[in-house]
């Protein structure tokens, strides 16, 4: 295998852009100058009504904070209420500025074109990784258009079982689909850089032989037409470096998953419409289910670490936007293909699963904060940064803002005074009580809130196809209803946990959330009261303070208090599959995946249930075993070792671990003296990077009389016996 | 292959050994030992009831041959190392490499061919076979090759410099010695810009700052 290390030769630019495109960036401030002035304006009036209110009753300092807090927080609303009107007039009369429209790219030739596969991995399920490769593969194959592209195994793995079921797997997919020389698989000595390091590694090594790269998430699929045709359309658009694909969520079965995943279908295509409105060719990425140009990537892309220490300072944790960033910095245009179909990602099951996702990404998020500001970036990626951030600081915010709310309320009822409402900017026309005009505003808010949903509906009424997909208009519109009627009550949860996120990553600190127990139909009871018990008494003490000031007050409190009371049973209810598959049989939240599911996705869930009950999973301990006991696993484990060490990187890297010293083969003898158990995961993952001991291991243990080796590896070698 | 234990067992009596021993050792000895033997071929998916016996016997035999000159090995020590053995030599027939010297690189590679060809499922009953083999099983033996990667094409990334531009100066102050110290000092000032700021602003916050003071006072009391 000859392996030459060659920098990046020359400066990659896009091609010269054509009149066609200098028309396209004319129109493009313009779009953007036009949606985010109608924010302004909807932000701006609806913060003078309210401002008016506050002056009605009586301005003070807390009316001052009550009022910076209410424009922040109506203007994130407000980008999302005006992204669903965008999307939905873009989808009802047509949107011609989208990159599956520009040019003819169904008719051209991938012939030559070579294409990477990544699949990164780092200590998930093993069987659902491989079985979404399995799939994605099998969909190309069918396409015809298999010839230019290779598939990559990523694997990150820390923990040894995993890693020695990657390779087994692996191989178990290799031989099953003939594909030797056509999927790889590789694991790196250090998953240093976590993600974005392990596809740096990747370029690093093989990134020169392809001029495109797909990157998939663990939970990913793909169907092979989609990819075929994120190729053509790289290969039509020669100024592009990016297209990210909008994966729908799929698989749900618990009914939290099923709700959000029917929220993603209807909802979504409105959103991305509306974002693909300002956004055009300044898209963003999301990290998976894109395609990307291999050359500028390499060049433009590898992230610097942030000054300064963490939780701000280091690696860029969420590497997907500042990655889009940079791309469109050196002008390479990066695309939202929100209409292209067959792009699917899995979803957390249950809320708690949800919010230790959200726990990661705010803190990537949170960190953008320092690439804010850096220089050359495009006004357009600061506005994507933005809205990542105030993705979790609104929640701190709407915390603040509630908090300040009830901070007054004490103040006056303390004050012993009455609130006497004066006449306001809007009372000659409005002529509202102070009530009314409070009520006013509370209204626009739920309409700002929910007019996007409504737009969804609508969206789906006129939609003859769509609207069989999902049911029918009105299942559609009831599974709406319960879906609205839930997410309120999960947006307080959200609220308190998104502002601890933001607190614990400010201070410095982990969040502990402890192994999470799952039963098959979903979360305990006890695992739930131990997640959900600081959320409900919050909401006890704060509804019990806010009934002592004001019982009027309490009942307007009431929804935000509801979710935080029913955390419990909420987070129960929601996680159980058995209600998620009785609202699938009631016709609920039902989605086109699930009313005619893609082939590719019916494959996955058959495949994954036989597997589920093929075989009991083995323990960590076992599998490790096979990796010294059975003669094929051994012999895979101990070729993939010795592969490896032809890298110049990975050779010093092992050498670098203790690979090939002594104190290796006496690990090797405690492990058959004293079993796995004796040893920790370092340890065993230092055994099994070395390749003169993993094979040694194997005919000690096999030729070693009983005596010799630890019962642990006695009862091991019986279970071979029939 | 000579698969005969007749040989042995009759032997006994011949060689003056007592009954249930056979080449020195008892039975269940020899009985431990060819469990050991068959697990191994077990491992190695060999399905064939009466295959996996001939095969066994056959490992038994040349450590039945052993016995007599090495006293110090156990049956199951013996048999073990023939396996090994009979294995290794096999694998350096077929992939016609020297077995000599080959530091597991032999037997390891010989056990991915045997997987990589299916032996188990195609060739079940070629395996420890002598020769001749058949054409297609030694070619598919000898090309069975795992490849993880295509060639390397090494290529060196390395991250540009990013100018932060005002945070690159915010974050320069993290660097500051005493920075803790100047934070708390700043929350000081801050306390006071509030206290200041709710006692001179309005009629009302004066009231509740007394209100809340009158309240700190009354816990002690």
């Amino acid at each position: 295998m000859p392996a030459t290390a060659s920098e990046p030769s020359t400066t990659t630019t896009p091609p010269n852009g054509t009149t066609f495109y200098r028309k396209r960036t004319i129109r493009r401030w313009l779009r953007l100058f036009v949606f985010f002035s109608l924010v302004t304006l909807l932000t701006g009036a609806v913060s003078v009504l309210f401002a008016d209110l506050l002056w009605r009753s009586g301005w003070t300092n807390t009316s001052t904070i009550l009022l910076v807090l209410f424009v922040i927080l109506f203007g994130l609303i407000s980008i999302g209420c005006m992204h669903g009107i965008f999307g939905f007039v873009l989808r009802t009369f047509g949107d011609p500025d989208r990159i599956t429209r520009f040019g003819d790219y169904k008719k051209q030739s991938i012939e030559g074109v070579s294409v990477a596969v990544v699949f990164p991995t780092y200590n998930e399920g093993v069987a659902r990784v491989m079985e979404g490769l399995r799939t994605t593969y099998v969909s190309l194959e069918q396409t015809g258009q298999i010839q230019g592209f290779d598939f990559f195994i990523l694997s990150d793995s820390t923990d040894p079982a995993k890693w020695v079921e990657e390779e087994l797997r692996w191989c178990e997919l290799v031989r099953e689909l003939d594909a030797l020389g056509r999927i790889y698989y590789r694991r790196r000595i250090s998953n240093e850089g976590k993600k974005s390091g392990n596809i740096r590694d990747f370029l690093s090594t093989w990134g020169r032989r392809y001029r495109y790269f797909i990157v998939f998430d663990a939970d990913s699929v793909m169907r092979g037409e989609t990819m075929v045709d994120l190729v053509k359309m790289m290969e039509v658009h020669p100024q592009v470096g990016l297209i990210q694909s909008v994966p729908a969520l799929v698989n749900a079965e618990s009914l939290f998953g099923r709700m959000q995943q029917f929220a993603n279908r209807l909802y979504g295509p409105i959103f991305i419409a509306g974002l693909n409105f300002w956004a055009q060719g300044f898209g963003n990425y999301w990290g998976h289910n894109a395609i990307i140009r291999t050359e500028p990537f390499m060049q433009y892309c590898d992230l610097p670490h942030l000054p300064g220490r963490k939780p701000f300072g280091g690696q860029i944790l969420s590497h997907d936007f500042v990655e889009a960033a940079l791309l469109v910095k050196e002008n390479w245009q990066v695309w939202l293909a929100y209409d292209l179909e067959g792009s699917y990602e899995e979803i957390p099951q249950d809320m708690v699963s949800n919010a230790q996702r959200d726990r990661r990404w705010c803190q990537g998020n949170l960190q953008h904060s320092l690439v804010l500001f850096g220089r050359g970036l495009r006004g357009i990626s600061r506005i994507h940064f933005l809205l990542g951030i105030f993705g979790y600081l609104a929640s701190p915010l709407w915390l603040l803002f509630l908090i300040t709310f009830n901070w007054a309320l004490w103040n006056l009822k303390s004050s012993e005074l009455s609130v006497i409402v004066t006449r306001g900017m809007t009372t000659p026309w409005l002529k509202l009580s102070g009530k009314e005009h409070a009520f006013l505003i509370f209204m626009v808010c739920m309409g700002v809130l929910f007019v996007p949903k409504i737009l969804a509906l609508i969206d789906l009424a006129f939609d003859r196809e769509r609207r069989k997909l999902f049911g029918g208009l009105q299942r559609a519109t009831l599974s709406a209803v319960l879906e609205t009627v839930f997410s309120s009550l999960h947006a307080p949860l959200q609220m308190l946990w998104h502002s601890k996120f933001v607190a614990t990553i400010l201070l410095g600190i982990g969040v502990h959330w402890g192994p999470q127990k799952r039963t098959a139909d979903g979360m305990p009871w006890s695992e739930a009261v131990r997640q959900h018990w600081g959320q409900t008494l919050i909401g006890i003490l704060w509804g019990a303070a806010v009934w002592k000031l004001d019982v009027a007050t309490f009942w307007w409190f009431l929804p935000v208090l509801m979710g935080m009371l029913l955390a419990i049973p909420l987070s129960v209810w929601t996680s159980r599959t058995s209600l998620g598959s009785r609202a699938r049989s009631l016709g609920l939240f039902l989605t086109p995946e699930e009313t005619f599911p893609p082939s590719e996705l019916d494959t996955l869930r058959v495949r994954m249930a036989l597997l589920e009950k093929a075989s009991p999973a083995p323990g960590d301990n076992a599998i490790v075993a096979e990796a010294v006991l059975d003669p094929y696993v051994n012999a895979i484990h101990v070729s993939l070792l010795r592969e490896k060490q032809l890298n110049p990187e990975y050779r010093d890297a092992l050498a670098k671990l203790g690979v090939g010293r002594p104190e290796v083969r006496e690990l090797g003898e405690k492990l058959l003296g004293q079993g796995p158990e004796a040893l920790t995961t370092a340890e065993k993952m230092l055994i099994l990077s070395d390749a003169e001991v993993v094979p040694w291991l194997h005919r000690q243990a096999w030729i070693r009389p009983s005596k010799a080796l630890a019962s642990w590896w006695q009862a091991a070698i019986r279970k071979y016996a029939r | 292959m000579d698969l005969s234990l007749e040989s042995a067992l009759n032997a006994p009596g011949a060689s003056g050994e007592p009954a249930g021993n056979i080449a020195g050792r008892p039975l269940d000895e020899w009985n431990a030992a060819y469990a050991k033997v068959e697990s191994y071929f077990h491992a190695l998916r060999i399905r064939n009831k009466v295959l996996l016996g001939r095969l066994v016997i056959h490992v038994l035999k040349r450590a039945m041959r052993r016995a007599p000159q090495e006293t110090h090995l156990s049956a199951t020590e013996l048999a073990a190392e023939e396996m090994d053995l009979v294995v290794t030599e096999w694998f350096g027939q077929v992939l016609q490499e020297s077995p000599v010297g080959a530091n597991h690189m032999l037997s390891t590679r010989g056990r991915l061919a045997l997987l990589l060809v299916d032996m188990p499922g195609k060739w079940q009953e070629q395996f420890l076979h002598p020769p001749p083999w058949p054409e297609e099983f030694i070619k598919a033996m000898r090309e069975a090759y795992l490849r993880a990667g295509p060639d390397f094409q090494l290529a060196k990334m390395a991250p540009r410099p990013l100018d932060l531009g005002p945070i690159a100066t915010l974050s320069n102050l993290s660097m500051l010695p005493f920075r803790k110290m100047i934070f708390v000092w700043l929350m000081l000032m801050l306390l006071f810009v509030v206290l200041f700021v709710a006692t001179h602003n309005s009629e009302q916050n004066q009231h509740l700052l007394r209100a809340f003071l009158l309240r700190v006072q009354n816990l002690f009391h």
